[in-house]
């Protein structure tokens, strides 16, 4: 019987309960001049007989990794894979997809239900399982715009809410006729998204002039920058930080009239840095059809000659050093930080001290 | 039948239509649909999703069809397979037609 007799299988792999399996879709992305990427434990791979004929990784809400046999080609197989990997996608509770691809395969990711939204140039377009997500998300922005001259926004994560945030929303208010305050939403830091929100709802939520947003997979998430929450591991692409600051300029800042972006300068986080660096570039530069918008620096608020800063939070939070945090946060965070994140008590605090 | 989580129904295959539900934010019935033959059946196709929706009792939530020429019949079971995924209802097999 010849091979193309017999029927496609598709199955579903854990990389990491099936290590075994690994080898044979590295070699296949080879073929398709893909390489594995890290963090993508779920495959999805398409087989006829014992024979691997086409992939599709899955890392939470982003395909990764689509592959298929050069020799296996117009059979729609590919189509059928990334259906697969979407199916099972809904299935683990992930119904807004996102995926990275070069810009000369959009014509066939389109033919699999992914819609483009913005592109690097040249370089990545980022497209989502939906023909309606961000036109939908920039419809219900619209209902919050106010006119002015002067419109600022400021996106923080507030990992946790500091004097520091404080201090940056007043300097950005003050320069400005009115401001939105995102906070991100992805719920993989230290600080849960409902504390983190509750928190920045609580410092600034009451001031005139200001409108507090729930952040969305459009800015600085999992999708967007995923790079961010995985900061320890040092490397930024390019690609990462324009993809984000692209749909910025092109969506969100157009749905909002946003003029002026405001951030804090960044001293110890060489990820942030870069973010706000290659910000100046794709929210300024003349390279989209989209208008300017302005980049504000502010430099940040020091407490006796140290720049304050959520890290540091942590890192004193870590330390059990709840009288050092007082004077860089709001009563309200350190309230939460006492009641639900401090370190239980140390058996011996005099050994903890000497540490 | 309401619509309580995200689900989908269907593929992108010929003939057939990929069918996505989710709850609506505003409580509001929204049908976007998409389709290879959008200029001689967008109107019967929106028409037959709305009237599977509405013979499901479905009043509000948001359907997104992408449709690749599949016939009427096709359209329904999709719809309605969307749908029951969705509701997260016990299905009687033998009622289905």
């Amino acid at each position: 019987m010849g091979e193309e007799c017999e029927e496609l299988a598709f199955e579903t792999i854990e990389l990491s309960r099936q290590p075994g399996e690994r080898e044979e879709i590295v070699q296949l992305l080879a073929k398709c001049g893909l390489t594995m990427e890290e963090g993508v434990d779920t495959f999805v791979v398409c087989r006829r007989g014992r024979r691997l004929l086409a992939c599709a990784g899955l890392e939470a809400n982003i395909v990764k990794c689509v592959a298929t046999d050069p020799l296996c080609r117009g059979e729609s197989i590919s189509l059928k894979v990334v259906s697969e990997v979407v199916h099972l996608a809904y299935e683990r509770g992930h119904a807004h997809l996102f995926l990275y691809t070069r810009p000369n395969n959009i014509a066939f990711f389109a033919g699999c239900g992914f819609y483009p939204i913005v592109e690097v140039p040249g370089l990545v377009t980022v497209m989502e399982n939906t023909p309606i997500g961000i036109r939908a998300y920039c419809n219900r922005l619209k209902a919050k715009r106010h006119d002015g001259e002067r419109i600022g926004a400021i996106v923080m994560n507030a990992n946790p809410f500091t004097h520091g945030h404080e201090y940056l929303v007043h300097q950005a208010l003050a320069h400005c006729d009115w401001l939105h305050v995102f906070v991100v939403a992805e719920d993989v830091s230290f600080f849960s998204y409902a504390d983190r929100y509750a928190l920045v709802s609580a410092g600034i939520g009451h001031l005139p002039r200001l409108t507090l947003h729930h952040g969305s997979p459009y800015m600085v998430s999992r999708a967007t920058f995923s790079s961010y929450f995985f900061k320890d591991k040092g490397v930024v692409g390019d690609c990462c930080t324009a993809v984000d600051l692209l749909i910025f300029r092109e969506f969100i800042a157009p749905a909002l009239g946003i003029t002026h972006r405001f951030v804090g300068t960044e001293p110890f986080c060489p990820t942030t840095r870069k973010y706000n660096a290659d910000m100046k570039y794709w929210l300024q530069a003349d390279l989209s059809g989209a208008p300017p918008v302005a980049v504000v620096e502010i430099p940040r608020v020091e407490t006796a000659g140290t720049p304050i800063s959520a890290s540091e939070v942590r890192r004193l939070l870590k330390a059990g050093s709840m009288e050092a945090i007082d004077r860089l946060v709001p009563p309200a965070t350190l309230d939460l930080l006492t009641r639900k994140y401090a370190p239980a008590p140390a058996a011996d605090p005099i050994l903890m001290r000497a540490v | 039948m309401n619509i309580a989580k995200e689900s989908i129904a269907g593929t992108l295959e010929s003939n057939d239509l990929l069918v996505k539900v989710s709850p609506s934010l505003d409580a509001s019935l929204e049908v976007h649909v998409i389709s290879e033959v959008m200029y001689q059946f967008g109107a019967q196709i929106e028409a037959t999703v709305h009237d599977e929706l509405d013979r499901l009792g479905v009043k509000s939530g948001v359907v997104i069809i992408e449709d690749k020429g599949a016939l009427d019949c096709t359209i329904r079971a999709r719809v309605e397979a969307a749908i029951l995924r969705s509701s997260g209802a016990e299905i009687d097999w033998s009622r289905l037609s």
